[in-house]
């Protein structure tokens, strides 16, 4: 009998599986989404404008006269296999960014920005 | 009949103790998306940095120079592997066996631009290689990694380019030449600190 409880606390243990999930976010809120960004255009739009609209950026970056702004969320997913035997984990980071340049008059002379879908 | 089930039962008690006993762990990181999705500009093409913005979106990295400004775009795939064993079948309970190895694999794409927001030069880079790996016998637990991507899997340093003010000296006077702040060029991930402009702290 101790040989029959031995072997299936053994197997329970074998089989006996978990799983984890895990989600990091880091770096500034996003607020550059399309409906934000199409009211910003080169020439026009000022760095008041921006910082107003997106807030602190996660850089600034100057040369001479010029700087830059630089806006950063970087969002890692993680999930796991737990088999004891064999164990798996995968991290999945994506970075959803911004940057902005502007001239000695502070006017916004070049840009571009990425998000990404919580899919992709 | 009862002394065969009894064997079996043995054999069967053994071989999931075996199982237990060993583990294999992998763990794999993916960092940005793979850049074979751009349209990267060619070397001799001669772009403004608007347009090439617009056809790749915001780099990753980015610096400003005397000449001008550099871009990186990046994208790394991590992988680590660690086997452990337990050594009490030879008799040595309080030991344990650890094998590891790191792959990584990777793209960068480098842009420069002139002061005029003028493509300068375009540069692609792909590897794939082994990046390290080890072995070790342990007592009990498994005290030292035998394999470690920390370096290749941290986080992008724009979040600490403000906490880098408040450094202490001699690195807070240092930042100018700091490589992950803007202002003194650009470094990929992994790069040792013992050499080059981090050397100076």
């Amino acid at each position: 009998m101790p040989l029959r409880r031995s072997f299936a606390l053994v197997s329970m243990l074998a089989v006996l599986g978990g799983c984890a999930q895990y989600e990091n976010k880091r770096g500034v809120d996003i607020t550059w989404q399309d409906d934000v960004m199409a009211g910003m255009s080169a020439g026009e739009t000022t760095r008041k404008d921006v910082l107003t609209v997106l807030g602190p950026p996660s850089q600034v970056i100057a040369l001479d006269d010029e700087t830059a702004l630089y806006y950063l969320y970087e969002r890692s997913e993680g999930e796991g296999l737990i088999l004891i035997v064999y164990n798996r984990m995968r991290i999945d980071t994506r970075y959803d960014r911004a940057v902005f340049f502007f001239d000695e008059n502070d006017v916004l002379t070049d840009f571009a920005t990425k998000t990404y879908a919580h899919d992709e | 009949m009862n002394k065969q089930l009894r064997r079996a039962g043995r054999v069967a008690l053994l071989l999931c103790a075996s199982a237990l006993v060993s583990g294999c762990t992998v763990w794999s990181y993916d960092l940005g998306k793979p850049l074979s999705e751009l349209d990267v500009p060619a070397n001799h093409e001669q772009a403004q940095m608007g347009d090439v913005l617009a056809r790749l979106g915001p780099p990753h990295r980015i610096a400003a120079g005397d000449s001008g400004y550099v871009m990186a775009w990046e994208y790394w795939l991590v992988s680590e592997t660690s086997v452990g064993f337990s050594l009490g079948f030879m008799g040595a309970d309080f030991l344990s066996m650890d094998w590891g190895d790191a792959r990584v694999k990777g793209e960068y794409l480098l842009l420069t631009f002139d002061r005029e927001h003028e493509l300068v030069s375009s540069t692609v880079s792909e590897w794939d290689n082994d990046a390290g790996g080890g072995g070790a016998i342990q007592p009990l637990f498994g005290f030292v990694s035998v394999v470690d991507v920390d370096d290749l899997t941290e986080r992008m340093p724009q979040h600490r380019w403000g906490a880098a003010a408040l450094k202490p000296l001699p690195k807070a006077i240092n930042n100018p030449s700091n490589p992950d702040l803007g202002q003194g060029g650009l470094q990929q991930r992994g790069t040792p600190t013992g050499t080059g402009q981090q050397s100076l702290e």
